[in-house]
This record gives structure tokens, sequence and C-alpha cells, in this order.
């Protein structure tokens, strides 16, 4: 039966090849589209780090650049611990659910494993006030004041990466500088299970945060990060203000809470996939109507052909599985191209994790159902109007 | 000849009303789609209105400052001492407007926070951009040089802020400081006019501003015609040979360029440092991706044709045993297929219009006006040509290709 079937596709090759094609181009599009949303899927089931419905950031800008002045640090914390509303005040130097990033390059003390880090510097009370938890050793505080080493704490996936097979806590890593100057050395003295500055959707990074203290170093940090008693109502951003203005009156403080920048923050992050979609949607709709002409077109021409088999003892079950089968063994045929060629990412790696094996086999799965949907429901009509017709009609029919 | 083939396409189309209502709506989509694309485009980078003087300045946003012994290198936005010292002084530009970029401020009003996009201009601004005043009056020269806390709102600010009242003299708190509102102009969405919120560039807590080199502002440099463009440019990459920065042993050497709008858009996004900006590569981006945003509609209406065509195969085979040469019969099968497009063009237009307002509207993007102008109509018929001519030729070819012997027995 099978052999039969593809002996008829192959008698009809050219117009096959087409239709082949264009099955092809279809399932590439939705296959992008689905492993797309299917990774977002994944990122949004990982862990954050991170806490954010209490949370508010408040970010710091200045005509010149903020001086590292203790005595301003000490301040703003005392005014803004005196507001009933506020439980906890750090400062980081820049905010979560913000495109910020900073990266640098670290190595081994032995020079080695070079690998380009994600950092951001934060003050002691910062874990407490986003509500992280520490997956093996501890956070640093006051208690690191004279190591010889500045204090870190990193995810797990740089600890993994580095010291494998090791326990990462009091190992040391080296800031790589070009000069002959010596980079800063640090101790890790933590490790987190994740952290993802930019929210749910953000690839995994390696990630380190390290010690920021008031006074100490050239850079400043820029942002407030803050954490409200549950239930504080957002018009508590006009006593906020005030406060700050009160303290340093010729800054300008952008206040966001972490709840409303992580909603614009997904938003915004979904924008292209939406976009995406609708295209694809667009495209699809084009496709399944491309397809359902070519099939009834196909059927028309074929009819003499079933007229002849329907007179040979089949019947109209048997004829509308034969046009439906035909159609399936033909998307088959197209998808297996179209995975040869797709199986070649995950491969060579190109998207790396982006595109692992996970979500390369849920989206070709997905996919492959989309188009054999497609084709089914394509494939219904014409087959249907193929069966209806008696031998003795089909037979005559011009 | 060309009357009767219009009337054969007419027969043509009538006798498969479901296939012609199919393939048509095939194209409609695919147009609509390349039609909205084409119009937003457009309207980017060749806008009408408020930014209608586009063909006569420049645009500059970011500056590359760096070290010809170190490896040291800054890009970022413009100081306004840059704009002030380096930039106004050029021959060749009439005006020199310095503006900040829109930062998002908080209003508090009783009971009431609002987010709100505030820009920082000049007078020269206000010049250069030919915004719609709806009441009161723009920011003026005296208002920059007084250091006046006034504020220019846009409609649907003022509509927000003030609802039911008079929007002028009104007074409101932003960053601390209160400001009172001059005068409201009409919504705009265009990279230099959009903002919620305007204010005189003076009106800041310090006047730190004047001694930066590096930071926060951008300038657009109008000259007196749209011929002295390419002086205009020259000048200012001369100019930039000129910088002196504040510490010569960080950075001594500063590169900018002023660019069109599209020149703009593609520097920043391919970070190219050519005279031009690499425009031109955008361009055959955005060309590319549309050709193959294409290529599958395109295969579907071939697939589509190849049928339709097989079933004129014994008409075909007339034609060819009375001697029309191949040539005649690709002409004429791909006529009808534009013809087709052409059909599907004119309602793809109307479609497109349609998706315009609709997006307009929906406020997904804020501000939004687009023009649906003769350039767009232009660009529309082009994409719909060759959209007809891509599916119908390798169809009609395949057809003309046919034995005479076999297309008129019908079984080719």
């Amino acid at each position: 039966m099978l052999r039969h079937l593809l002996k008829l596709i192959w008698k009809r090759k050219s117009r096959n090849m087409m239709l082949s094609l264009e099955i092809l181009l279809a399932f590439l599009v939705v296959f992008a589209i689905v492993a797309f949303g299917l990774r977002y899927w994944q990122l949004y089931q990982l862990p954050t780090g991170h806490d954010w419905k209490n949370q508010w950031s408040v970010s710091i800008r200045a005509a010149q650049d903020l001086p590292n002045d203790p005595a301003i640090y000490d301040q703003l914390k005392r005014g803004l611990l005196d507001l009933p509303e506020v439980e906890s005040v750090a400062f980081s130097s820049f905010g979560t659910y913000e495109m910020s990033r900073w990266t640098e390059e670290y190595t081994l003390p032995d020079g080695s494993h070079e690998l380009t880090i994600d950092g951001m510097g934060v003050s002691d009370e910062y874990f407490a006030t986003m509500g992280m938890r520490v997956a093996q050793g501890r956070f640093f505080s006051s208690m690191d004041d004279n190591a010889d080493a500045a204090p870190a704490v990193i995810n797990r996936r740089l600890a993994d990466k580095w010291f494998p097979g090791k326990n990462p806590i009091g190992q040391l890593y080296v800031q790589q500088t070009r000069g002959k100057s010596e980079g800063q050395r640090y101790r890790v003295t933590g490790v987190v299970e994740q952290f993802r500055s930019h929210g749910e959707y953000m690839d995994p990074v390696d990630f380190m945060l390290s010690r920021w203290i008031p006074g100490v170093g050239k850079e400043a940090a820029n942002n407030i990060m803050l954490k409200l008693r549950p239930g504080t109502p957002r018009i508590f951003e006009a006593r906020l203000n005030a406060r700050l203005k009160q303290i340093r009156n010729d800054w300008t403080y952008i206040i966001t809470t972490q709840a409303d920048a992580r909603a614009s923050m997904l938003k915004t992050q979904t924008i292209p996939l939406v976009i995406l979609a609708v295209i694809a949607a667009f495209l699809l709709v084009m496709v399944a109507f491309g397809l359902f002409g070519v099939l009834w077109q196909n059927t028309t021409q074929r009819i003499p052909e079933i007229g002849l088999r329907r007179a040979l003892g089949a019947d109209a079950g048997a004829i509308y599985r034969q046009i439906i089968a035909e159609q399936f063994l033909l998307s088959t045929g197209a998808m297996l191209i179209a995975l040869l060629l797709l199986v070649q990412l995950p491969l060579t790696g190109v998207f790396g994790e982006t595109l692992n094996w996970a979500v390369f086999g849920g989206a070709a799965v997905l996919s492959a159902s989309v188009i054999y949907l497609l084709s089914l429901l394509c494939s219904l009509y014409p087959g249907w109007r193929a069966a209806r017709l008696s031998p003795t009609q089909a037979l005559h029919y011009e | 000849m060309f009357r009767h083939y219009l009337l054969t396409a007419y027969k043509v189309f009538m006798r498969r009303k479901l296939f012609t209502a199919i393939n048509l709506l095939c194209i409609v989509l695919t147009l609509v789609v390349l039609m909205v694309v084409t119009a937003l485009l457009q309207n980017t980078f060749y806008p009408t209105g408020v930014e209608g003087k586009s063909e006569r300045f420049v645009q500059m946003i970011m500056m590359e400052s760096t070290h010809t012994e170190k490896t040291a290198r800054r890009q970022g936005t413009l100081g306004y001492k840059l704009i002030d010292q380096y930039l106004k002084p050029l021959k060749n530009a009439e005006l020199v407007a310095a503006t900040s970029f829109p930062q998002s401020v908080s209003i508090y009003q009783e009971g009431r926070v609002s987010d709100q996009l505030m820009r920082l201009t000049d007078a020269e601004y206000w010049q250069i951009l030919d915004f719609k005043v709806v009441s009161g009056r723009v920011i003026n020269a005296d208002d920059v040089a007084q250091g006046r806390m006034v504020a220019v709102l846009n409609e649907s600010t003022a509509r927000k802020l003030f609802p039911g009242q008079p929007y002028l003299g009104q007074k409101f708190s932003a960053n601390g400081q209160t400001f009172t509102v001059i005068g409201v102009v009409q919504d705009e969405m265009h990279v230099n006019a959009f903002a919620d919120i305007w204010t005189p560039i003076s009106a800041q807590p310090s006047s730190d501003y004047k001694n930066n080199l590096f930071g926060g502002f951008g300038a657009i440099i109008m000259a007196r015609q749209p011929e002295d463009l390419p002086a205009l440019k020259k000048e200012i990459m001369e100019a930039a040979k000129r910088v002196q920065f504040d510490d010569p042993n960080f950075f001594n050497t500063a590169r900018f360029w002023g660019d069109s709008k599209l020149a703009l858009f593609s520097r920043t996004l391919l970070s190219s440092r050519a005279e031009d900006g690499d425009a031109g590569t955008l361009l055959t981006i955005i060309v590319v991706l549309m050709l193959l945003f294409m290529a599958l509609p395109a295969l579907n209406l071939i697939n589509l044709n190849v049928g339709r065509i097989m079933e004129r195969s014994s008409e075909i085979g007339v034609r060819k045993a009375f001697g029309a040469t191949s040539r005649q019969l690709i002409a004429q099968l791909v006529l009808e297929n534009v013809l087709l497009c052409l059909i599907g063009g004119a309602i793809g237009l109307a479609g497109a219009a349609a998706v315009l307002w609709w997006l307009e509207g929906s406020g997904i993007i804020p501000y939004l006006k687009v023009h649906l102008n003769l350039t767009v109509f232009g660009y529309g018929l082009l994409i719909t040509l060759v959209f007809g001519v891509l599916s119908g030729v390798i169809p009609a070819w395949k057809m003309s290709r046919l034995a005479p012997v076999h297309a008129l027995k019908g079984n080719a």
C-alpha cells in the first residue's frame, strides 16, 4: 500500500516538489515561532533568584558623575529607614528588571579558564532586601571587612564551570587586566542557585555579585533598592520622592515598583514573539488556502483515475484514506528534509543554549502536529468530494 | 491583442470563482502585510508633518571618543558644551538645536502618580520641527535665556493630567520642580519630536550641563537648503577633528557624523563608522527580508497557478498549433497573473489603510500617525508587480514548454 502511494506521488514529482517546498517553508516558519515560544516558556519556569512583589527601585540621575561619599549614602539609608513603610534599604550599581548589564573578564588565579562574567556591585543589605536565599556558604557582610580578597557571591552555573567537583566556597579568582597592573582578587563566600537581573526571560549567564561599600572605591552606587511593607500603595512614591529630595535636592530620582518594572519588561520581551506569531498566522492561513486549492485541483484532475478504483471495488472510505494518506506522506517527506536541515542548528550550536535539545524536540513535535493538522483539514473536503462520486459519474467525468 | 488578453483573463477568473477568490485572498493578505511595513518605514524615514523638513536637517546622537595610544573607547551621547562650541558655529548650518532624550518623570497630583516622558529643548528645536500648536505658544529663546519654569504638553498628556480643565496656566510638579503650562501641541510620534512634556533646557536645578562634553543630548542641524547637506556633513566631520577634550590623557580623538534618519538608524543598528552610516546595507537587508517574506506566498501562488494553467492546456495547445510563440504565451499568462495581483493590490491598499487606522487607534505604538501618501502607493504598486511577476513566470514558462500534441490532448 505504502509503496503504491509513494509511486503515485513520484509520478507527479514536479508538482509535488513545489508543494513539498511550500510545506517545508511553512514548517520552518512554524518551527521558528514554536521554538522561540518554548524557550521563553522554559526560561519562565526557571527561578530568577530575587523577589519583586514588595521591592521598589530608585535610580539616581545627576548632571555629574555621582561621588562615592559615605556620608550621603549614610544619610540616604537613615532617611529612608525613618519612613514607616520601608523595611530595608540596599544600594546596587543598577536595578533589577532593567536592561542594564555590566560584564568583565575574569580568570582563575593561575590565569586559566578566562570567562566573561556579568557582575553587579551590591551593598551588604542587598540580599535581605531582595529576598535572596544562599545555596551554599554565606552572603558577604561586615565579617569580610579585613579579608585578603574582595568577597563575592556567584551563581551555581559559574561555580560548576570553574570549580567542578570541588567546594566553591573559599576559592579565589582574579579580574583580567590588559596592562601590567594586578587585577582585583575575589574570594567566593557564597553560591546562589540562580541570579537573573533582567528577570524571567533572561538567558542564564555566569553572574557574580561583588561587595560595594559606601566610600570605598571610585564607583558610586546609582541605584537604591527598597523593601517595603506589603500593601504599600503606589502613592507612597510622592512621599518617598519628597524625602529623597530633602536629602539631595539637585539629583533626580526615578522611582519604579519592581512589579511595574517586571510587567513592562515581560511585555517588551514578548513583543517580538507576538509580532512574529501574527505574521506566521498570516502565512499559515495563506498556506492553508493554497494547499486546499491545490488538493482540490489535484483530485479534480484525478477523478477518472479515482473512478477506475471505485469501479474495481474500492469503497468511498478507501478513496478518502488514499487522498489523506498521500497528503500526509508528502508532508512527512517535506518535514523530514526540513528537520534534517534544522538539526544542524543544535548540532553546531549556533544558538548555544537558546536552542537546546529539549526545545528542539518540543518544537519539532509541536510544529509537525500543526502541519499535519493543516494537511488533514485541507484534504478533508477534496477527499470527500472525490469519494462521493459514484463510479459511473467518475469514469465519465470531463 | 491586449484587449483580447484582458477578456480571456476575465473569463478565466470568472469560470472558477472559488479559485480566483482563494488566489485573491492570498495576494491581498501578503500585500497588506508588505504595504503596512512599507508605510511604517516610509513614515519613519521620510516623514511629513512635524519632521517634514527632514530633507534639510541631519541628526547626531552619538560621538565616539578614542585615544591614539590607548584602547579605551567611549561611544555615547553628546554634551551641551560640544553642541554649543563645535556645532553651533558651523557655516553651512542655518539652525542647530540641542535636545535631551525623553526621560521618564513622575508627576504627583493629589492622590495620583503619572509617569510621563519629558524632553529638555532649546528654542531652535521648535523652529526646526513643525509642531501643530493647539493652544498657547511653544518655548522661545527668551524662556531659554531666562531659565523660566514653563512646559509644553501634548494633547494626550494635557487631557490626562488636567481632565476637564483649561490647560494653559496650570501648574504641575515634576522632579521636584514646579512648571507652568504655556502651550499644548498635537501628539507626535517621531524620533526627534516624541515626548509628552517639553521644558526649556535651562529649567534644571543646576547649570552644570553647560560644561559637559559628554552626556544626555542630541543635536539637530538644519541646512539652508537640501543641496547644502553634503557640505554640511563634511563640515561636521571636520569639526570633530577640532574637539579639545578636558583630559587629553584619557581621550584625544573625537569622531561624529551628521546623519539622515535612515543613516542614523543604520548607524545605531549596525554600529557603523562609515560616512553614510551604511544606510545602503540596511536598505538591502530590508529588501532581502521582504523578498524572503514574499517567498512563501509566492510559492503558494505558483502552486495554485500551475493547477489553473494545467486546466487550460488544451487552449494553450490550440494556440501553439496556430503558431503562437512561447514568449507570447508567457506574456499572456504573466499578464493574467499581474492583473490579478493588481486587483489584489487595490484591495490590499484598502486593507492596509484599515490596518493602519486600527494600529493608530489601538495605542500599541503611542501617538502613531501614518499617512498613506502617493509614495507609499507607488511602493505598493512596485511590490505588487514584483510579486505578480515572481509568482507568474514559473507556471507560465512550464506551460509554454509543452509540446503542442500533448497540450492538445490535455494530458500534460
